[in-house]
C-alpha cells in the first residue's frame, strides 16, 4: 500500500509537470495569442484517458480537454506508438472550436502504454472566411477554417512534413503557425519525459496507486462539498440575442438536481442549434459546468477525473450546447460559454446564494478590424474587451475586467497605434453602467478609436446589447452594451451585437460593454458608498437619487431626506 | 576599515561588518516595524561601541520600507496623490491589463486603486505613436487642474501621457507648471521613470514611484541624521532590486528601484563567491524562517527580469500577473515558496498531509521553541529526525524542547493519519523539499539549463539542512555552504557594485537605415546613466549596451548585448546573435522572419574594490579529533532509518579536512546535514564543499 506522503509528492510532481508543459509551450510559442494571452492548456492522463493533472490556464479548456482526448484516441485504439503525436481541431472531436488545435502523445514506460499527455492552444488563424477565423456571419463549420480530424502529425518522433504543408497552405501567417505548432510538440515531449521520470523514481506500481488516490481525493472532496448543499431541483434560463439573419433569440435552460453526493445537470429545453457561429461544442458546455462547480465549491480541489465523477450531465444532441456537425461553432467558445455560466449561476443562486455573483458582462466582446493601408499593406487586428463583474454577497462587483470563461490580456494602446492605422480616443470605465444593488455590479468598458486608413472592415461578435445582465436578490440589471460608428459627416450608425461593417477614413468606432448586475436591494446600500461612487464618477447624482434613493445636496448626504425617500 | 551592511528582516535587523582581513562582526537587533530606522540606529549604536567610527569605510543598506508602504503598513502613510493624464485615458491605471489574478475565485478583488478616480485628471493633448503632436497641450486645462490639486491638499503628482516614451515634451511642460505653482509637491513624469512603450506598466511604475518618494526620502534622511549623531559620516548607499547599489539622492528620486532590495543581496553574495571560487553556473538557494528563495547565476551573470509586481501574490513560485502593481526596472529574478523552518504542517479534511503555506513565524515559532506554538513545523520535523541539536540552538541561547515537537506532530499529524512519529516527520521534510525543488527548477530547468552544470550555494538558517536532499532531487552534484549561512545575505550588501540602468524604446525593424539613430540613442542613454554615478566615485566604470529584440509579431523580447559603437557590420552580427539566443532560449529560430528592436538599454556599473575573504588555518584531509563534538542518531529518507552520525563543530574544522557523509556539522546560526553518499571538504575560506558520490 502506498503511503500518503508519496501520494502527496507524486500529486505535486504531476501537477508541476503539467504546469511545466504550459510554461514551455508559452515560452517557445511565437504568437502573442499564446505568449501573452495564455490561451492554452496542458494536461496529463492515465491509460484509460482519465485526467490526472491539468495546469491552470484558461477555464474554457477545463473538461473540454479530457473530452477531446478520449474522443481523439478512440480513433487510434491500439495504433499509437511511442513517439507518435496526434493532432486535431475538429470541434466535434476536440470539443471546442477550430482555432484550438489539440496535440496528444502516448506515454510508454518499459514498452507499456501508461498514459497520455495533451495540450491545446488557440491559434490566431486557422484559415476560413476571415483573418482570425472568428467570423460573425457564417452558417457552416466549413466557412470557419481548416477542419483536421485526429491524424498522426508526429510519427515516431518525426513531424510529417506533408501534413504540416497541408495545414500551412490553409492558414494565414504560416510561419507563425510553425512556431506555435513546434512549441506544442515540444511541450508534449517534455510532458512525456517528466511522467517517465516520475515512474522511474517511484516505480510504476506506486505511480498507478498514487493516481487512484489522487483521483479519489478530488472525488471525495467534491462529494463532501455537494453534500453541504441543500437538496432539491433548481431551474434557470437565459437567452442569447441577434442570431442569424433574422436577429433571433436562443434559450439556454438548465435543471440542476442536487442529491446526497452527486449533482445532475439537465439542459432539456435548450434551443435547437442555430444558423450562426454561436453553437457551443459539447466540450465548451461541459467546461462551463466544471468551471462553475469549482468556483462555488472550493477552487483548491485538484482538477482531475475524480472531480468529474459526482457531476452527471445531460445535454440533448442538436441543441446550441451540443450541436451536430456541420453547425458553426467559433463564437460558442466566447459568447455561448459565458451565457451558460450565467444560467448555471442563476440556478446556483437558489442553492448557495452567498457563493455566487450576479450576471457579469456576459460576452467576450470580440472586435476584429483590418483592411489595406495607404501603402497597400494588409493589416488585421483582433481583441476582446472586458466588462463589468456582477455584484457578490458582501462585496461589489469589479469594474472593467474579463469575466468567467476568459481572462486574456488587452494589447497596449501604444503598441496598437504603432502598428495599425488607428488613433485611440478613449479607453475607460463606462460611467453609470453598473447594475445598482446593495453590492453594485462592476461598470463596463468604453473604448473608441478613429480610423486613419482609407477604408477598413470592422466586425463585432458580442452579446448583451438587448438582454441586460441580471441582478440578484433585488439588485438591478447592468446596462446593456452598445456599439456605434460615427461617420465624418456626423451620422451615427448603431451596430448590432453581431455585425460586420465597412468604415472610411476618419470614422470613429465606439464600443461600450455591458455592466454587471447588482446583488441585493439598492436601497440597502450604505449611503456613504453611494456618495463615494458619485464623487468618483462611477454613477451620476441622478442615479444616486433614482436608483439608490440617496439624496445628495451640495456634495453631502441629506440623511433625513434619504431616510424618507427609502421609506 | 570596515564595510558595513544593514539588512532589515521580518524579525531581526542584521548588521554585518566586514573587516579588511576578512573578519566579520555581526550584530542582531529586533526589527522595529513601525519605524525601522530605530532598529538600524540601534544596531549602529551597539556596533560603534566596539570600534572607531572613522574605521567605517562605507555602509550599504537593504530595506523593505518601499514594499511595506505599498502593502499599506500603518505609520507609512502613502501621500494623497493625483494623476494628470491624456484626455480620455484616466482609467488606464484602473483597467490595467483587464485580467483577473484568480481564475476560479468569484470573490476576487483588484488591487486597491492607489489613486482614487476623482483625483485622476485629464488634459487635452495628444502625441501619436511616432512622437508627432496631434493636439497641442491645452495649458488652461493644466491651470485648472493645478487649482484643484491645491484645494484638495494633494501631496504628490504623477504625470502620465500616452506615447510620452517617444516624445516627453507635454509631460515635461506640465511638470514645469506644477513645480512652479506648487513647489513643495513630489512630482514625477512617466518619461522620467522609464522610456519604454506599454502605457499601463509605465504609468503604474510612475504612480508607485511618486507615492514612495516622500516615504523613502524621509526615511533615509532620518537615518542619515541619526548616524550623524553617532558621528558616522561614511558614505551611505542603498541596495537596489537589481543587485547593484545606488546613492541616496538617486533612490530618493527613484524609490521603485529598491522594492526587492533585501532578497537581492543573497544572490549578490552568491555571485561574489562564485567569482572567487571560479564557478560560472550557480544556483543561489536561501531558506529562512518563512520562505525559500532561489535565483540563478549563468556564465557569471545574475539572471534578472525587467518587471515585477509590488504587493503581488506568489503562487507556486511565481508572481501572479494582475495581483499587484507592475513596476518596470531591473530585478534579480527570484522564485519563492512558502517553505521555511517555521512553515506549518497540517492534515486536511480528506486526510492528506500538507505543508504550508502558513508559517508560525518567529513568534510563537516552531513548537520546540516552547513559546506556545502548538502547530508542527519543518523545524520540529528536523529536530525529531536528529538533524538539529536536541538540546539547544544558537550556541545555547535558545533551549529546545523535543517533547513539545513530538507532541505537536503526534497530536496534529499522527492521530489524524495513522502515520508513526518518524513517518510523519520524514513526510513533512519530503513534502517541503518537493516544494522547494520546484522553485529551483523554475530558475534552472524551466530556463532550459541542465542542473548538472550548476553548483548550489545554500544559505539562510535552514538552507544547509536541506541542501543535499534538494540537490539529489534535481540531480545537482555539488553544494557549497559558505562560512556564515545566516549572515550570508547581508554579506551581499558589502560586496556589491554601483549599478544604474537606463532604457529607451526604439520600436523599429532592424535595417542599416536605423544604425545612426540607435547609436545616437545609446550615446544619450550613456550620458544619462553616467550622470547617475555618485560624483566622488573614482573606480572603474563599465558601460554595457543591450538591445531588446524580437521577431515582428511577437510580444516578448530577448535582451542581446551589443558592442560599442553600432555599425553596419556589428548590426549583422547582432541579428545573428539574436537568432542564436532565440534558438538557445526557445529551442528554435525563424531566420526568415523580420527582427524588431524594441528597446535600447544601457547599464552603467561602477566597480567597487572587493574585500578579501578570511583564509582559515590549513589542516590535513583527516580532521582533528577535537573537531568532533559528539555523535547522534540521524534519520535519512533514502535509507529509511536512523544512522549514527558524527557531529562536528564547524569552527574547529581546518581547510583540507574531508568528512564522509552521513555527518552533522554544527555552527552558531546553522546546521549542515551531510547526507549519505556525500563528501564534504573544507576549502581555504572555510566553505564546506559537498559533492555527491553518485
Amino acid at each position: 500500500m502506498i503511503d500518503i506522503v508519496t501520494v502527496e509528492v507524486i500529486k505535486g510532481a504531476l501537477i508541476y509537470a503539467a504546469e511545466e508543459m504550459g510554461i514551455s509551450l508559452r515560452n517557445s510559442s511565437y504568437s502573442p495569442n499564446i505568449k501573452e494571452r495564455m490561451d492554452h492548456s496542458c494536461a496529463i492522463f492515465d491509460f484509460n484517458a482519465r485526467l490526472i493533472a491539468q495546469a491552470e490556464h484558461i477555464p474554457a479548456h477545463l473538461g473540454s480537454l479530457p473530452y477531446g482526448v478520449k474522443k481523439g484516441i478512440e480513433v487510434y485504439e491500439g495504433e499509437l506508438e511511442d513517439g507518435d503525436i496526434l493532432l486535431y481541431n475538429d470541434p466535434y472531436v476536440s470539443g471546442t472550436h477550430l482555432p484550438d488545435i489539440t496535440l496528444v502523445a502516448p506515454i510508454y514506460f518499459n514498452n507499456k502504454l501508461i498514459g497520455y499527455v495533451a495540450n491545446k492552444a488557440h491559434h490566431s488563424d486557422v484559415g476560413g472566411k476571415v483573418p482570425g477565423s472568428m467570423p460573425s456571419d457564417v452558417n457552416e463549420l466549413f466557412q470557419e477554417g481548416i477542419i483536421i480530424p485526429p491524424i498522426k502529425f508526429v510519427k515516431k518522433g518525426v513531424v510529417d512534413k506533408e501534413i504540416l504543408n497541408l495545414i500551412l497552405s490553409n492558414v494565414r501567417e504560416p510561419y507563425i503557425r510553425i512556431g506555435d505548432l513546434r512549441a506544442q510538440v515540444a511541450a508534449n515531449m517534455l510532458g512525456v519525459r517528466r511522467v517517465k521520470e516520475i515512474c522511474s523514481k517511484y516505480g510504476i506500481e506506486k505511480f498507478f496507486e498514487a493516481i487512484d488516490k489522487i483521483i479519489e481525493y478530488s472525488e471525495r472532496k467534491l462529494r463532501i462539498e455537494i453534500n453541504k448543499m441543500p437538496k432539491g431541483v433548481f431551474e434557470a434560463e437565459d437567452f442569447m440575442e441577434d442570431i442569424g439573419s433574422k436577429d433571433e433569440i436562443a434559450k439556454i435552460k438548465v435543471k440542476i438536481t442536487v442529491k446526497e453526493d452527486e449533482i445532475i445537470f439537465d439542459y432539456t429545453g435548450t434551443s435547437k442549434q442555430v444558423d450562426g457561429p454561436i453553437n457551443a461544442a459539447y466540450g465548451v458546455a461541459v467546461a462551463g459546468i466544471y468551471y462553475t462547480m469549482l468556483c462555488i465549491t472550493n477552487p483548491e480541489i485538484p482538477m482531475n477525473d475524480g472531480f468529474f465523477k459526482p457531476i452527471l450531465i445531460n445535454i440533448p444532441e442538436g441543441t446550441i450546447l451540443n450541436p451536430k456537425k456541420p453547425a458553426p461553432v467559433s463564437g460558442g467558445n466566447t459568447e455561448t460559454s459565458q451565457r451558460n455560466v450565467d444560467v448555471l449561476l442563476k440556478a446556483f443562486a437558489q442553492i448557495v446564494p452567498n457563493k455566487v455573483c450576479a450576471a457579469c458582462t456576459g460576452s467576450m466582446n470580440n472586435v476584429a478590424f483590418g483592411g489595406v493601408d495607404e501603402n497597400g499593406r494588409t493589416w488585421a487586428f483582433y481583441e476582446t474587451i472586458a466588462g463589468g463583474y456582477g455584484g457578490r454577497f458582501g462585496i461589489d462587483g469589479v469594474d472593467a475586467i474579463h469575466t468567467h470563461m476568459t481572462n486574456t490580456m488587452n494589447t497596449p494602446i501604444e503598441a496598437i497605434e504603432r502598428n495599425y492605422p488607428i488613433l485611440f480616443l478613449k479607453y475607460g470605465v463606462r460611467d453609470g453602467s453598473c447594475g445598482a444593488g446593495k453590492y453594485r455590479g462592476g461598470c463596463g468598458v468604453e473604448r473608441s478609436w478613429k480610423l486613419l486608413a482609407p477604408t477598413a472592415t470592422v466586425s463585432i461578435v458580442s452579446e448583451r446589447h438587448k438582454i441586460p445582465p441580471w441582478g440578484l436578490f433585488g439588485g438591478e440589471s447592468g446596462k446593456t452594451g452598445e456599439a456605434f460608428i460615427i461617420k465624418t459627416n456626423g451620422e451615427i450608425i448603431k451596430l448590432k451585437s453581431k455585425q460586420t461593417i465597412r468604415m472610411d477614413y476618419g470614422d470613429v468606432f465606439i464600443i461600450k460593454t455591458a455592466g454587471g448586475g447588482g446583488y441585493g436591494k439598492p436601497f440597502d446600500r450604505e449611503p456613504e458608498l453611494v456618495i463615494k461612487d458619485v464623487e468618483n464618477g462611477y454613477i451620476t447624482l441622478n442615479q444616486a437619487l433614482e436608483e439608490y434613493g440617496v439624496v445628495i445636496k451640495n456634495g453631502k448626504i441629506d440623511y433625513e431626506e434619504t431616510r424618507r425617500l427609502r421609506g | 576599515m570596515f564595510r558595513v551592511g544593514v539588512d532589515i528582516g521580518g524579525t531581526f535587523t542584521d548588521l554585518v561588518a566586514l573587516g579588511e582581513s576578512g573578519e566579520i562582526i555581526n550584530i542582531k537587533v529586533p526589527t522595529t516595524p513601525k519605524n525601522p530606522s530605530i532598529g538600524v540606529l540601534d544596531s549602529f549604536h551597539r556596533f560603534t561601541k566596539g570600534i572607531d567610527v572613522k574605521d567605517i569605510e562605507l555602509i550599504v543598506h537593504a530595506t523593505t520600507i518601499a514594499t511595506n508602504a505599498i502593502l499599506g503598513q500603518v505609520e507609512l502613510n502613502l501621500p494623497k496623490t493625483a494623476l494628470i493624464t491624456t484626455y480620455g485615458f484616466k482609467d488606464i491605471v484602473e483597467i490595467g491589463r483587464q485580467r483577473r489574478a484568480e481564475l476560479y475565485n468569484l470573490f476576487f478583488q483588484k488591487p486597491k486603486q492607489l489613486i482614487q478616480r476623482k483625483f485622476r485628471f485629464e488634459v487635452r493633448e495628444r502625441i501619436d505613436a511616432f512622437g508627432n503632436i496631434i493636439e497641442p497641450l491645452n495649458i488652461n486645462d493644466v491651470y485648472s487642474i493645478i487649482d484643484k490639486i491645491k484645494s484638495e491638499g494633494i501631496e504628490a503628482v504623477a504625470i502620465c501621457f500616452l506615447n510620452s516614451y517617444v516624445n516627453p515634451i507635454h509631460e515635461l511642460r506640465v511638470k514645469e507648471e506644477v513645480i512652479k505653482n506648487l513647489p513643495n509637491l513630489y512630482v514625477c513624469c512617466s518619461s522620467e521613470v522609464t522610456k519604454e512603450y506599454r502605457e499601463y506598466e509605465r504609468f503604474s511604475t510612475t504612480i508607485v514611484n511618486v507615492m514612495l518618494m516622500p516615504i523613502v526620502s524621509k526615511y533615509l534622511k532620518n537615518l542619515i541624521d541619526g548616524l550623524r549623531e553617532f558621528k558616522i559620516s561614511a558614505p551611505f548607499f542603498i541596495m537596489q532590486s537589481s543587485g547593484g547599489m545606488a546613492s541616496i539622492d538617486y533612490v530618493s528620486k527613484k524609490p521603485t528601484t529598491i522594492i526587492e532590495s533585501g532578497p537581492a543581496s543573497g544572490v549578490v553574495a552568491s555571485a561574489f563567491y562564485s567569482n572567487i571560487l571560479g564557478l560560472r553556473d550557480v544556483i543561489s538557494f536561501d531558506m529562512g524562517g518563512t520562505t525559500a528563495k532561489a535565483g540563478s547565476i549563468r556564465k557569471g551573470i545574475i539572471e534578472s527580469t525587467s518587471e515585477y509586481e509590488v504587493a503581488g501574490r506568489v503562487h507556486k513560485g511565481r508572481i501572479v500577473k494582475g495581483s499587484g502593481y507592475p513596476i518596470r526596472g531591473s530585478f534579480i529574478d527570484l522564485a519563492e515558496c512558502s517553505a521555511g523552518g517555521g512553515t506549518m504542517a497540517w492534515v486536511d479534511e480528506i486526510g492528506a498531509l500538507r505543508v504550508g503555506p502558513l508559517s508560525a513565524g518567529a513568534y510563537p515559532g516552531p513548537a520546540c521553541y516552547g513559546l506556545g506554538g502548538l502547530e508542527p513545523t519543518v523545524t520540529d520535523a528536523n529536530l525529531i529526525l536528529g538533524r538539529l541539536n536536541p538540546k539547544f540552538l544558537l550556541g545555547g541561547e535558545l533551549q529546545i524542547r523535543m517533547d513539545l515537537a513530538k507532541r505537536a506532530i503526534e497530536e496534529r499529524i499522527c492521530n489524524k493519519t495513522g502515520l508513526s512519529l518518524i513517518e510523519a516527520a520524514a513526510g513533512i521534510i519530503k513534502i517541503a523539499n518537493s516544494e522547494m525543488a520546484k522553485i529551483i527548477r523554475i530558475v534552472s530547468v524551466e530556463r532550459g539549463y541542465d542542473p548538472r552544470d550548476f553548483t548550489m550555494i545554500a544559505f539562510g538558517g535552514a538552507g544547509p539542512m536541506h541542501a543535499c536532499a534538494l540537490a539529489e532531487e534535481i540531480n545537482l552534484h555539488s553544494v557549497i555552504i559558505p562560512p556564515n549561512p545566516g549572515l550570508f545575505s547581508a554579506l551581499g550588501l558589502v560586496v556589491s557594485d554601483f549599478k544604474y540602468e537606463v532604457i529607451k524604446s526604439i520600436m523599429k525593424n532592424v535595417s542599416f537605415e536605423i544604425v545612426n539613430e540607435v547609436e545616437r540613442v545609446f550615446n544619450d542613454l550613456e550620458i544619462e546613466g553616467l550622470n547617475m554615478m555618485p560624483k566622488f566615485f573614482k573606480g572603474d566604470i563599465i558601460v554595457q549596451r543591450y538591445l531588446d529584440m524580437r521577431y515582428v509579431g511577437q510580444s516578448y523580447e530577448l535582451i542581446i548585448p551589443i558592442a560599442k559603437p553600432l555599425t553596419n557590420e556589428s548590426l549583422m552580427k547582432l541579428i545573428d546573435d539574436f537568432h542564436n539566443k532565440h534558438e538557445e532560449t526557445y529551442g528554435y529560430s525563424a531566420r526568415e522572419g523580420d527582427v524588431e528592436i524594441v528597446n535600447a538599454r544601457v547599464v552603467i556599473i561602477g566597480i567597487v574594490k572587493k574585500p578579501r575573504l578570511k583564509v582559515i588555518e590549513k589542516g590535513e584531509a583527516q580532521y582533528s579529533i577535537d573537531s568532533v563534538i559528539g555523535e547522534r542518531e540521524v534519520f535519512f529518507e533514502e535509507s529509511n532509518q536512523y544512522i549514527n552520525c558524527k557531529v562536528f563543530n564547524r569552527e574547529k574544522l581546518k581547510s583540507g579536512n574531508i568528512i564522509d557523509g552521513p555527518a552533522i556539522i554544527e555552527q552558531y546560526d546553522s546546521t549542515i546535514v551531510v547526507y549519505p553518499n556525500w563528501l564534504a571538504e573544507i576549502d581555504n575560506y572555510g566553505n564546506v564543499i559537498m559533492r555527491w558520490k553518485k
